[in-house]
């Protein structure tokens, strides 16, 4: 079937939303979605959203753009980063008029909180900078959008799953979409795409994304040609709950939490003597890390999933029920434990995708270092590359990353397609995913995909992980090459039409074998340590050679790299200390 | 690591014009320490390795965040611990030699569509019918941050933190699903933001209600009971109160 649209916008997640929220006050727009929109991985977000508001101490928008761009080692996009920190106070003041709930002060103004790497007076010491609603503020920005949405009309196409997109001469006409009731193959021709799928750390063993986060944007965009960035520069989040890689979210840092090895010792202070526990994640990541391979873990067996402990019990009943309410929860469900009494083990668990679908300030997608431009095709949040988070994300900056650049391409949306050419559809443009799909359905003997996954993610997770080297990697790409050729073989046990859940698990297999090539080519590529990619034999970050951002193109089986300018026009790189 | 040995008894039903019926499955040497959801990955394996269908069920974040899974065991939404979504639910609470009927939440307005997959497009057109504020953004900044008192945000951050599980349906014997619609409403009717639409949103979310075709409350509380995010009724009361104000006064 043959759809028409103005926009078509792939993914309701914050980014998404809020494309579609402006795209749609001035043209036809659909937004498709593989889940229902308020089930969307935005809902999972707890700490917050930072914009320097001043509410509760001194703050300005330039201090949060040096953090920004400190905490994501220089590879950040300079004045890219200041939009997003000027825009952010905006921002949090229109979500609130929309409805949404934010904590209050005594005297009611929004409540802000500390989170990790955000500092005063360019790094003087911590600034209260996030606005919150409890812990389930992304939650509340999610039902507020959609409710948003809602008022303006948005088609929505609930569970339908892009799994192609449609690129001719040089501009974007389409996608191909897969309706998870009916099994039926579906065409939206649009003037302009915007994908806002969301991350991809479903190719790491442990995560704290849900099932559905496997990057099917970038993986559909590699696919046809177009690069993506900085993919070797994936963060890790310091405090999963052990074994099942849940997130402990940095606000219980932020209230006060500290993380102690098995002297009890609050090891932080090696580490990171001014920040402390609030240090950007990368580096409170490889502390633990290292901790516990030096036998400092609470098992203290040195091995890769010994854990480290979270200490909340001195903060007192009143603080986790009012402001912490989720997490204490998720404690007494999980390990049948009540952080006021007993601390909480923990790992670093996958988490952020710093790198995707290369962008500029305008969601619009550019695909080599001249930043030449495909008309019509956009891409916003996490699974697009901005780049405002560089080699790493500070805490609280994903929400406003969504917000800002979500609601900027939906305004670039807006007038793009006023002026663009009307929708074509194009003709056998299915062929590629009906190929794909025809395999995996036709009956034939096959292995099924569950040991490529559990391979793929455990191979991700060793060897591409937290510490990297050569040795490693080089076997990590052999592995998913063959895994990748595996894949060929696969085929699904359900061949039914409707409703047929081990298909599209199968096709986003596909998107992550991929992902894990590029990711893996990438990170073996980059000879240096910075942010969030650490090489134990490239020790040093190295701004001389690689003060760059990478640009992979996967051709074929093959990955080709380039690399692009960083925009250093504000602050001079400097060595990162905290 | 304790482990278990469990029956299982499973509504399977290929989409919504076949017929049901439940299939039984053994499962043994289940660890205590997983989750429900883990387990049912387990048997899921273990069909696929005998060639079978695996069976279908709702889920994404495995937290309790997203509000995609659910089903009743042993006829209770979410299994028989308190204030969990069923992803959070584990196996420490059965013991071995227990038989567990799984089955889909039931509603008329819930059309099953596979196994323990069900339709709740329902609630999405409830809130369709005018769940949201309508105002104007982008004005002046500091005018912008209304003030508004720690108690109402957080009492309507208590509503707000509903995820759309169906599970308020699911319990109560009349379908109604007024602990829903009466969360979203008190929610924006509680804020200075939602103000200027507040009868008519109830009024409008209401008549929604009664045309997906689920039931009117007889004040039961079972979907009190079982509601993961242990959502009150005094909600409904809220509810109610705005409905009432908004068809005498309304339109
Ligand atoms: C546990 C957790 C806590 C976090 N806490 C914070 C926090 O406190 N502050 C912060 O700033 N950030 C936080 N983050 C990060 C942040 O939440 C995410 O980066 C962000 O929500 C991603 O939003 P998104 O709109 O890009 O994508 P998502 O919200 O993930 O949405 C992706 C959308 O794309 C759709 N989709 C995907 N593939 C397809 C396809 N093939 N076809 C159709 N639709 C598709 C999905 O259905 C979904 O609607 C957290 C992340 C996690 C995992
Ligand atoms: S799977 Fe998300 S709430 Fe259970």
């Amino acid at each position: 079937m043959i759809h028409n649209f103005d926009t078509v916008i792939v993914g309701s997640g914050g980014a998404g939303l809020y494309a579609a929220l402006e795209a749609s006050a001035r043209s036809k727009t659909a937004v498709l979605s593989k889940l229902y929109p308020i089930r969307s991985h935005t809902g999972a977000a707890q700490g917050g959203i930072s914009a320097a508001l001043g509410n509760v101490e001194e703050d300005s928008a330039q201090w949060h753009a040096f953090d920004t761009v400190k905490g994501g080692d220089y590879l950040v996009d300079q004045q890219a980063a200041m939009i997003l920190t000027e825009e952010a106070i905006q921002a949090v003041y229109d979500l609130e008029n929309r409805g949404l709930p934010f904590n209050r002060t005594p005297e009611g103004r929004i409540d802000q909180r500390r989170f990790g790497g955000h500092t005063r007076n360019f790094g003087e010491g911590p600034v209260r900078r996030a606005c919150y609603a409890a812990d389930r503020t992304g939650h509340m920005i999610l039902q507020t959008l959609y409710q948003q949405c809602i008022k303006n009309e948005v088609s929505f196409f609930d569970e339908f799953q892009v799994v192609d997109v449609i690129i001719e001469d040089g501009s974007c006409r389409g996608v191909v979409v897969v309706e998870l009731a009916t099994g039926e193959m579906h065409i939206f021709a649009a003037k302009a795409v915007l994908f806002a799928t969301g991350g991809f750390g479903r190719i790491f063993k442990i995560t704290s994304n849900a099932y559905a986060n496997t990057g099917d944007g970038p993986a559909v965009c590699a696919r046809r040609g177009i690069p993506l960035e900085d993919m070797e520069f994936y963060q890790f989040h310091p405090t999963g709950i052990m074994g099942l890689g849940i997130l402990i979210s940095e606000a219980v840092r932020g209230e006060g939490g500290i993380l102690r090895n098995r002297d009890g010792e609050r090891f932080m202070e090696r580490y990171s003597p001014t920040l402390l526990d609030l240090a950007p994640r990368d580096i409170v990541a490889r502390s633990i890390l290292t901790e516990v391979r030096a036998g400092q873990g609470i098992r203290g067996d040195r091995r890769i999933d010994d854990y480290v402990h979270l200490d909340a019990t001195h903060l007192g009943k009143e603080v986790l029920d009012a402001k912490l309410p989720d997490i204490s929860g998720f404690c007494r469900t999980y390990l049948g434990i009540d952080p006021i009494d007993a601390p909480i083990p923990v790992l670093p668990t996958a988490h952020y995708a710093m790198g995707g679908i290369p962008t500029d300030v305008h969601g619009r997608v550019v695909i080599d270092r001249e930043g030449t431009i495909i008309d019509g095709l956009y891409a916003a949040g996490e699974c697009a590359c901005v780049s405002v988070h560089g080699a790493n994300r500070l805490g609280t900056n994903s929400l406003l990353d969504l917000i800002v650049f979500g609601r900027r391409a939906g305004q670039h949306i807006a007038e793009y397609v006023k002026d663009a050419p009307a929708p074509r559809p194009v003709a056998d443009a299915d062929e590629f995913a009906r190929a794909w799909i025809d395999r995996l359905l036709d009956g034939a003997d096959g292995p099924h995909g569950g040991a490529i996954t559990d391979e793929m993610q455990v191979t991700m997770m060793e060897k591409v992980g937290i510490y990297r080297n050569k040795a490693d990697m080089s076997v990590a790409v052999d592995q998913i090459q063959e895994l990748r050729s595996r894949y060929q073989t696969v085929r699904v046990q359900d061949t039914g039409s409707r409703f047929n859940t081990d298909l599209l698990e199968l096709i986003e297999l596909g998107n992550l074998l991929d992902l894990s090539l590029v990711t893996a080519v990438s990170a073996l590529h980059r000879e240096e340590s910075r942010g969030a990619h650490s090489r134990e034999d490239f020790p040093e970050r190295d701004d001389d050679t690689w003060l760059k951002h990478t640009l992979a193109y996967l051709e074929g089986d093959e990955v080709r790299l380039d690399y692009k300018a960083v925009d250093t026009s504000i602050w001079e790189p400097k060595p990162r200390t905290y | 690591m304790k482990t278990i040995d469990l029956t299982l008894k499973i509504w399977r039903q290929k989409n919504n014009d076949a017929l049901g019926g439940f299939e039984t499955y053994l499962l043994r040497d289940i660890s205590t320490d997983m989750s429900f959801l883990e387990m049912l990955d387990v048997l899921n394996e273990q069909l696929t390795a005998e060639g079978k269908i695996p069976v279908a069920f709702d889920h994404d974040c495995r937290e309790g965040i997203c509000g995609s899974c659910g089903a009743m065991v042993n006829g209770i939404a979410h299994g028989p611990v308190k204030l969990n979504n069923l992803c959070q639910l584990h196996m420490r609470a059965f013991n071995s030699g227990d038989t567990l009927v799984i089955e889909p939440f039931r509603s008329r307005a819930f059309p099953i569509r596979k196994d323990l997959m069900v339709d709740r497009s329902a609630l999405d057109r409830i809130i369709q019918a005018g769940g949201y504020v309508s105002v104007n953004t982008g004005g002046g900044v500091d005018g912008n941050a209304i003030p508004i008192s720690s108690e109402t945000a957080e009492l309507a951050m208590d509503s707000a933190a509903c995820v759309g599980c169906g599970a308020c349906v699911a319990s109560c014997p009349n379908d109604a699903a007024m602990l829903f619609t009466g969360a979203k409403i008190t929610q924006l009717g509680l804020l200075p933001q939602g103000q200027p639409e507040r009868k008519e949103r109830a009024r409008a979310m209401v008549t929604q209600m009664d045309k997906e075709g689920f039931g009117f409350c007889s004040n039961e509380r079972e979907c009190q009971a079982q509601c993961p995010k242990g959502i009150s009724i005094r909600s409904i009361a809220r509810m109610n109160r705005d409905f009432f104000r908004g068809s005498l006064f309304g339109e």
